[in-house]
């Protein structure tokens, strides 16, 4: 093994995002308390640095550093849903983390570790690599989730999050340890050559691909290894909800693409029937239980963990045009999704108060915009046309139908009627119901309109004009 | 010869377009106003209608009435890469449909004077729903046409949830979720139809006119249980929508929960969306399974006009009435396109027509009465026609125009549906026009308690009749009223060409079917002995269904659907009705419930090896793809 | 003789006891241990089978293993301690404000 020529460009956005997390951390004693939000401004110039230099990363595809990094349009793609996420959610925290009196500025330096962690796991070509990259976005995680610590709530969330967490991670290992004993190998384009030759254990294979499965089900929470999910959302700080209903989800289906269809597509025939049926519980369980959920973070939890499914359905398909939807609707899911999040920031006050659904109760008459913002992101997740959702799980079912799922694209059309029934009620709240609150002290800063902004005509974009992006995830798909 | 100015040109070509998207535009201009002056906002939202009513009167100015085809096209590339296409156009069957939306929107919005909370709001939802509903009529794409159709509903659903009555919230969700649940699986059938459309041509699009020719001109077959499952997904979508017998439930919540103009709107227009689709899509796109489910449907529209009828005589709120007469009066449009008939589809289309103008009025009139009392009960009125002569006057006019009494529009509508079905089935006809009687029995019932008789209630002693605002809605119906009753060629003649084409393209189907059932059954029954299918068909002759369809080919529908090539389908009674739609069920779903037997965990293949190795023995067309 | 086969069956013992550690036991620090526990049992396949191949990747990938194990335990730890501070228990059970 020798490290092969080193190239900076490869890798530059994980490295910018990687200083700048460093030097927002080092420069906190430095900085006075009434400057640290500045920090904050300089993690997001940070973002989108990295940003900038996925330019010159994407004119260095190839596999680099003894194929351990892999940079193509598929890696870029996802970085680019990794860094607006990121983007999106430090301005979504400047606000919070001010009001919550938590101004720490490690939380940037944390959420930019994470965000580097994810940029390696979609470029890694390596299962170390993968499980590295897992644990820089998982332990980071953790502490964000934790980061009121003096709430009993978020700690309950952290630990919660940090047990099933490490204890998925470590069916994760087990599964790289069983492929590397099957195999000789952990490069995941090695795995799928030996796996082409006849002369491997597949029992083995087989138990390790189903190890790996159901670690990276759990860390993109779909059914049946979505339990944890409600608790760590409900009881997270709300930014970080946000940031965790998209973030790691959508690295863990970067992943999940990655393996499963460089690694194993030989053995299709023993994983696909799983991700059937894992698609098909997770549209069910998670549409139905969100209809019944009071609280509107545990709400969108449960909507989160549908829209997994979703996404679960396009893998099912396992076609170019799967992996090419999938992208696509992670793009669109993260922006209503955080924008959907951002709102719930908005709204809610010091210490998680007014977090139901019922709290929005004549939204609509006091605050006509913001009320009409939040239905846009609600009406987008439920998907009607015209908005980011309804594209996104257009092209998912077309995916499907070509497949020829056509049962799991019935149930999934099926399943969206009933989470209709949820997220309207949040519209039937703000606009239908008699205001108990007027809403007065509810502060929009510029940061939040920012964040508002982007998610909302990002949302718009992907709904009406989808052609363009939809051009990108078809190059950007794997094979 | 003078040349054309360019800027005709422009509005000749994009005439579509501007009335679909004029009151969008108005909606977006609302937005600047301030909710403050509520009186400017009115007559803005009155003048966009206006407007987009004069622009949709271009349209039946320069349409042409001797040509079939879909006029005043506009296509433009949507989604190239996905053969998405904003493509629109107009013929004989949609052209009033739209001018009806455009006529009873300035009027829904002449109703809305008691609205007074959040009016900015109310008008754009108002305005965006019109934009959907002409939307709905004019696009020519399927994409366009399912967005069209889903985006409507969110505005209906505000309208009904925000400013409707007592039990508005669990109304409109009601709506929402009810046409939701239909609308999706057509969404499936849609995407399923293009691939299938793609595979077989080569030209993967979502164009309506492009896969309707490739399936009348016989460049795409659809095998039986294909088309079968199709046509469910469609017709399901329509029949709620429509609101077919038993799928009605939503309706009466709706319409009495919303408020006046949107019960107008609901009932004028919102319904024609699904008789639309069942003359646009169903008909042509799928006719030979059209043809085997027009006795059933039949009978569903049927037991619809005589349900609706007598629900709505015992109902005391007049508004519940109006809504069920709306059943009832649906069922009769459904029979009549169901009837395969010139007269039968002419009287179904003229129908909607005159149903949106008769049941907008009536709710209109019942809307102008709820205003000055607050309540809609028959009971707690009576005698009005002493204190408001002028619109006990209006009233009854309504009243005659929606029972069908002829030289006013009802009748011509109900006359020709009973024409039609007559030809086809006796029994039918005979039922649907008890349905006529008794539509006059509760109209009339109901006009007798509200007007005639002394004014018992004292709080009715001081109303006032109809205000200026209250006759410039109602008069310009009333028009209407008398002239499609008088001058109905006038409406008529425009449609016969593209109802003509429509009904080629059925018959054509039709036959060719009656032809293929044969060789189909022959073929079916020769392969059941020999294939493992045939002999667990066989195995199971002990059960009823077993024995049905073993004694398929002497009952009544075989002899029917033989006799189909005849072109006459004179099918007996009601019971023959209902035996004869199942026999055909259970036809249709043997070959479509196969891949259901043989389903993996994985999923149900798309296209699934529909009985070929039975069917492929006679080269049948039915299975070449 | 100690072939690879017993290390394998070492390992996929002690992967298998962590597993029933986290699922019965209701001390966090045990479970803590027990997750411990699985990562060291993976670290043994991968030194054996990185011993039966002859290939080094398996012990480096050991080594990554154990620096994550012990970053995952130290943030691990602190977040107990953090809420061990709010609320003086070590019991799984009695931590649940929210629906488990």
């Amino acid at each position: 093994m020798n490290l092969a020529t080193i190239n900076i460009a490869a890798i530059l956005p994980t490295l910018v995002l990687s200083v700048v997390g460093i030097v927002v951390m080092v420069a906190e004693p430095f900085v006075g308390e009434q400057k640290k939000s500045n920090l904050g401004w300089l993690a997001f110039a940070g973002t989108l640095a990295a940003m900038l230099s996925l330019v010159p990363m994407a004119n260095n595809r190839g596999q680099w550093y003894s194929n351990l990094w892999i940079v193509d349009d598929y890696d870029v793609f996802l970085d680019f849903i990794f860094l607006l996420i990121a983007a999106i959610t430090i301005l979504t925290s400047m606000d919070f983390l001010r009001r919550e009196e938590l101004n720490h500025p490690e939380f940037y330096s944390l959420l930019l570790f994470a965000t580097a962690g994810m940029l390696m796991m979609a470029a890694s070509n390596e299962l170390v690599m993968v499980f590295l990259g897992l644990e820089i976005l998982s332990i980071a995680t953790y502490v964000m989730a934790g980061f009121r610590r003096a709430d009993l709530k978020s700690n309950e969330s952290a630990l919660k999050y940090f047990l099933l967490g490490s204890f998925s991670s470590a069916f994760f290992l087990y599964g790289i340890a069983l492929i590397f004993g099957a195999t000789g190998s952990t490069n995941l384009l090695a795995i799928a050559d030996a796996l082409r030759s006849s002369k491997i254990q597949i029992s083995l294979v087989s138990l390790s691909a189903a190890l790996i499965l159901i670690a990276l089900c759990f860390k993109v929470a779909v059914a049946p290894f979505h339990v944890w999910t409600p608790d760590v959302y409900e009881g997270a700080p709300t930014p970080v909800t946000g940031f965790m209903s998209v973030g790691p989800k959508a690295a863990g289906f970067a992943v999940l693409f990655r393996v499963f269809l460089t690694a194993f597509p030989s053995i299709e025939d023993r994983w696909g029937s799983a991700i059937w049926m894992v698609a098909a519980l997770t549209m069910i369980l998670g549409n139905v239980i969100a209809v019944v959920q009071p609280n509107i973070k545990r709400m969108l939890a449960y909507s989160s963990i549908a829209h997994a499914g979703y996404v679960a359905v396009a893998f099912a398909a396992t076609s170019d045009r799967g992996v090419s939807a999938a992208l696509f609707y992670l793009l669109a899911y993260s922006l209503m999704n955080l924008g959907a999040f951002a709102m719930v920031t908005i709204i809610s006050r010091k210490e998680d108060k007014l977090v139901n659904v019922t709290d929005y109760a004549g939204l609509g008459s006091k605050r006509p915009g913001l009320a009409a913002v939040l239905s846009l992101f609600m009406l987008s997740l439920a998907g009607v046309p015209g908005t980011a959702g309804f594209a996104g799980k257009f092209f998912i079912f077309r995916a499907a139908l070509e497949s020829r799922l056509v049962w799991l694209a019935i149930i999934g059309v099926v399943t969206t009627v009933i989470s209709f029934y949820y997220y309207l009620s949040v519209i039937v709240q703000m606009y239908m119901r008699e205001p108990h609150d007027e809403f007065s002290d509810v502060r929009l800063c510029g940061s939040l309109k920012f964040a508002l902004v982007i998610s909302a005509a990002g949302t718009l974009y992907l709904g009406l004009l989808p052609t363009r992006v939809l051009d990108w995830t078809t190059t950007a798909a794997l094979r | 010869m003078f040349s054309r100015p360019k800027h005709m040109e422009f509005v000749g070509s994009n005439i579509l377009t501007i009335v679909t998207f004029t009151p969008a535009a108005g909606a977006l201009l609302i937005l600047f106003y301030n909710r403050a002056h509520a009186r400017s906002i009115r007559t803005f939202a009155l003048i966009i209608t206006l407007l987009a009513f004069v622009f949709s009167l271009y349209l039946v100015a320069r349409f042409d009435s001797s040509n079939p085809d879909f006029q005043f096209g506009v296509r433009v590339p949507w989604m190239p890469s996905l053969g998405i296409d904003y493509s629109m156009g107009v013929d004989g069957i949609s052209l009033f449909l739209i001018l009806l939306t455009t006529l009873l929107t300035p009027l829904a919005i002449l109703a809305s004077s008691s609205i007074n909370d959040r009016l900015r709001e109310y008008f754009i939802f108002m305005l965006l729903l019109e934009s959907g509903m002409i939307g709905v009529f004019a696009s020519l794409d399927f994409f366009l046409f399912y967005v069209f159709w889903e985006v409507m509903l969110i505005p209906m659903y505000f309208l009904i949830g925000v400013w409707g009555g007592e039990r508005r919230i669990y109304a409109a969700m009601k709506f929402v979720l009810y046409t939701m649940i239909g609308s999706v699986l057509m969404l499936v059938a849609i995407i399923a139809l293009y691939f299938i459309h793609g595979n077989a041509t080569g030209t993967f699009t979502f164009s309506y006119p492009q896969i309707q020719s490739a399936l009348a001109s016989g460049r795409l077959v659809l095998s039986p249980a294909i088309e079968l499952w199709l046509f469910v997904a469609f017709f399901l979508a329509f029949a709620i929508k429509v609101p077919l017998f038993p799928f009605h439930t939503w309706l009466p919540d709706a319409h009495v929960e919303a408020p006046t103009a949107g019960s107008v709107l609901l009932a004028g227009v919102l319904l024609k969306m699904g008789t639309y689709g069942l003359v646009r899509f169903s008909l042509p796109l799928f006719p030979h399974i059209s043809h085997l489910f027009a006795p059933l449907i039949s009978m569903l529209a049927v037991v619809g006009i005589i349900y609706g009828a007598l629900v709505a005589m015992v109902q005391p709120d007049m508004k519940k009435l109006v809504a069920y007469s709306s059943v009832s009066h649906l069922g009769f449009i459904v029979l009549g396109i169901f009837s395969f008939t010139i007269q039968g589809l002419e009287g179904a289309i003229y129908q909607m027509l005159n149903h949106g103008i008769s049941t907008g009025a009536l709710f209109l009139l019942v809307g102008v009465i709820y205003d000055r009392r607050h309540t809609r009960l028959i009971e707690e009125f009576g005698g009005l026609a002493n204190r408001m002569p002028v619109y006990a006057t209006f009233f009854l006019i309504v009243t005659l125009s929606s029972i069908g009494l002829p030289g006013l529009n009802g009748f011509v509508g109900e006359f020709l549906v009973l024409l039609g079905t007559f030809g086809v089935n006796h029994i039918r006809a005979a039922v649907a026009a008890l349905g006529v009687i008794l539509s006059a029995v509760y109209m009339l019932w109901m006009y007798q308690r509200v007007m005639w008789g002394r004014v018992e209630n004292d709080r009715n002693a001081s109303l006032a009749d109809l205000a200026g605002r209250e006759r410039a809605m109602l008069v310009p119906i009333l028009i209407m009223i008398f002239w499609m009753g008088m001058y109905s060629s006038y409406f008529l003649r425009p449609m016969d060409a593209s109802v003509m084409k429509l009904l080629n393209q059925t018959q054509a189907g039709r036959v060719e079917y009656a032809r293929d059932l044969n060789t189909f059954l022959s073929a079916q029954r020769r392969a059941r002995s020999a294939s493992p299918i045939g002999r667990s068909l066989k195995t199971r002759s002990a059960s009823p269904i077993g024995r049905s369809l073993k004694t398929r080919s002497a009952s009544p529908i075989g002899r029917s659907l033989k006799s189909g090539c005849a072109g006459s389908q004179q099918a007996g009674g009601a019971d023959e009705v209902v035996r004869s739609a199942l026999h055909v069920f259970a036809e249709l779903t043997t070959p479509a419930l196969q891949p259901f037997l043989r389903l993996r965990p994985i999923g149900l293949a798309l296209r699934p090896a529909v009985a070929p190795p039975l069917l492929c023995e006679e080269g049948n067309v039915l299975a070449s793809k | 003789m100690v072939t690879t086969f017993h290390y394998l069956l070492l390992g996929a013992a002690l992967f298998t006891i962590g597993v029933i550690g986290v699922l019965t036991r209701r001390n966090i620090m045990i479970i803590l241990m027990s997750i411990e526990l699985m990562m060291n049992a993976v670290n043994i396949n991968l030194i054996a089978f990185s011993n039966r191949l002859q290939q080094v990747t398996g012990q480096v990938f050991a080594i990554f293993v154990i620096t994550v194990a012990a970053a995952e335990a130290a943030v691990g730890l602190g977040i107990v301690i953090a809420m061990f501070k709010n609320k003086e228990t070590m019991n799984i059970n009695e931590i649940d404000l929210m629906k488990w």
